[in-house]
């Protein structure tokens, strides 16, 4: 795919990387939350990803805010306890 | 010879942080269910000192001897005057730096890495884990850790790992065991890579592998650290601002602007926490965390017809666009995003104490460059977003012939992150590259609409 090519300084990783990177599935399957934040000055980034994702996955990109940082933790915590069978 | 540097004398070192908590209400961080996460909750992977930290509402608390001792290494930082800049720039403005890096990682991440790595020591905890991205944060802790006799643990994602190797050699060289994310040595390094073998990794699967790291850690004695957004983390970081007042006080002059980057908050905290509190008093002052732009300006796009919503019902109207399916980010007016920012920092916002800024991507590396000639210094890439906006400031003031003071967190040098600035002197970083057949695809949209005449009042 043509924009995937297209490379940028990631702001959270703080080194280049390309569209096609920030697009990749994360572990819950969307792309970086950053994506439009960071693509918008190099094409339609939203059209692109419009027609790319379902209607759900594209709005929640653009309006879902992440949870705060220590609930997220709260939720690895877990996570990583399920994983090593310690819950 | 003019005096450019403010050097604060070591005895006079800040004793204690400023916890903004004291002076500014925030919501309780809530659980996934929904109830308010408790000390207990945190406790698989952070020490309950710093738990308690994380959670307390005291105004100022002690720094430890042990922690100042560290940072005496390179601290208390200079305050500079960027009298080169202000010549380059013929401004009245007085700019000043403070220069953060100093530290022997080089950028202000070792602020809150050191006091972490004590409260860990002293709670019992043997080796930490986090995870990093490029290693800058990484690097801190692993420098942080050596000089507590501490175990460090840093999962680097992949694709950083394999683009910085000098990163892991660096962390090596403190003692730091650096490996790639996803790994096999944990269960979500393993789910990915059965996923997909080649993952360049990503900051979530890093951060995953680390608490795992310490949560399966049965004999307690590991425990996880994080190097920005949480309140302990800006609370170690607001010794630049105190030494800043003190330095300040020392010339007997008072900042009117206050700049600093904003990508997780803690180097904009650091510098500016101590100032809202005067703000809070009653002190005028402006403060601007800085991000790069997040959304079109008017004269990057096209001036047309177009509906003003994405399904197109709504009336065609003159208007600049990039297309009706074109979505800005949201948030978009202040410049700001919240996301992965500290959420005292977005409280802030909210309270209108600090007031946004964004640049441009070329704007800031234009002003890295302007800083590294006039100045000497190479910021780091994230440090010339805020160099950006008091480029921008200092071209103000002498439009408006005003001689105000501005004060900025040079949070660290560039010397590990040159491919960046090679990039932008190749003209591979520009602010709109939308290949010409992608613009006009993006305008073939307008192409049955009827075309606005351009009228202007002449004012």
């Amino acid at each position: 795919m043509f924009f995937d090519e297209l490379e940028m300084r990631c702001p959270r990783l703080g080194g280049p990387v390309n569209f096609g990177y920030c697009r990749q599935p994360e572990k819950d399957a969307k792309p970086c939350f950053k994506i439009l934040d960071c693509w918008w000055q190099r094409f339609d980034v939203a059209g692109h990803l419009a027609a790319c994702l379902t209607r759900e996955e594209f709005e929640a990109l653009g309006h879902r805010r992440p949870p705060e940082k220590l609930t997220s933790l709260i939720d690895l915590i877990e996570q990583a306890q399920k994983n090593t069978g310690s819950l | 010879m003019h005096d450019r540097k403010i050097d604060l004398p070591t005895r006079e070192m800040p004793r204690q942080w400023y916890n903004i908590l004291a002076d500014i209400p925030l919501n309780p961080p809530l659980k996934p269910d929904g109830s308010p996460v408790g000390p207990e909750d945190l406790a698989p992977v952070f020490p309950m000192n710093l738990i308690e930290q994380e959670m307390s509402p005291e105004r100022w608390i002690d720094i430890p001897e042990p922690v100042m001792d560290v940072l005496s290494l390179w601290r208390p930082a200079p305050l500079l005057r960027a009298r080169g800049l202000e010549k380059a720039l013929g401004t009245p403005a007085k700019i000043y730096y403070k220069y953060e890096g100093g530290s022997p990682p080089g950028s202000h991440k070792p602020n809150t890495a050191v006091p972490q790595a004590y409260y860990n020591k002293v709670f019992g905890i043997e080796r930490m884990t986090t995870e990093t991205g490029a290693g800058q944060w990484g690097s801190a802790l692993s420098f942080a850790c050596s000089q507590f006799g501490l175990e460090c643990k840093v999962y680097m994602v992949r694709i950083s790992f394999d683009q910085k190797p000098y990163r892991k050699a660096m962390m090596q060289a403190w003692g730091g065991q650096c490996v790639p994310s996803p790994s096999e040595e944990t269960q979500a390094g393993r789910n990915a890579l059965e996923k997909d073998p080649q993952t360049p990794g990503s900051l979530g699967i890093a951060i995953s592998e680390a608490i795992e790291a310490a949560v399966s850690d049965t004999s307690g004695k590991t425990r996880y650290s994080l190097g920005s957004v949480l309140n302990h983390v800006m609370l170690h970081q607001t010794i630049i601002g105190l030494e800043a007042q003190k330095q300040f006080a020392m010339i007997g002059e008072t900042p009117d602007v206050i700049i600093g980057c904003a990508g997780g908050g803690s180097n904009f905290a650091g510098l500016a926490f101590p100032y809202v509190r005067d703000k809070i008093n009653g002190q005028d002052i402006a403060i601007y965390p800085v991000e790069p732009a997040a959304c079109p300006t008017l004269t990057q796009a096209p001036f047309v017809y177009d509906h003003g919503d994405t399904a197109g019902y709504t009336p065609l109207l003159p208007m600049h666009s990039l297309g009706h399916a074109f979505v800005p980010p949201p948030i978009h007016a202040g410049g700001l995003r919240y996301h992965g920012m500290a959420p005292t920092v977005s409280q802030l916002v909210h309270e209108g104490l600090i007031e946004p800024r964004s640049v441009r991507q070329t704007e800031a590396y234009e002003a890295g460059v302007l800083w590294a000639r006039s100045e000497g210094f190479i910021p780091a890439p994230e440090t010339t977003n805020a160099l950006a906006q008091v480029v921008k400031e200092a071209r103000q003031a002498k439009e408006e012939g005003q001689e105000k003071t501005i004060a900025v967190s040079f949070s660290g040098h560039g010397l590990l992150d040159l491919a960046a600035y090679d990039k932008y002197f190749e003209g591979e970083l520009t602010d709109v590259c939308m290949l010409d057949e992608e613009m006009q695809a993006s305008q073939e949209v307008f192409s049955e609409f009827p075309k606005p005449e351009s009228l202007k009042s002449g004012k």
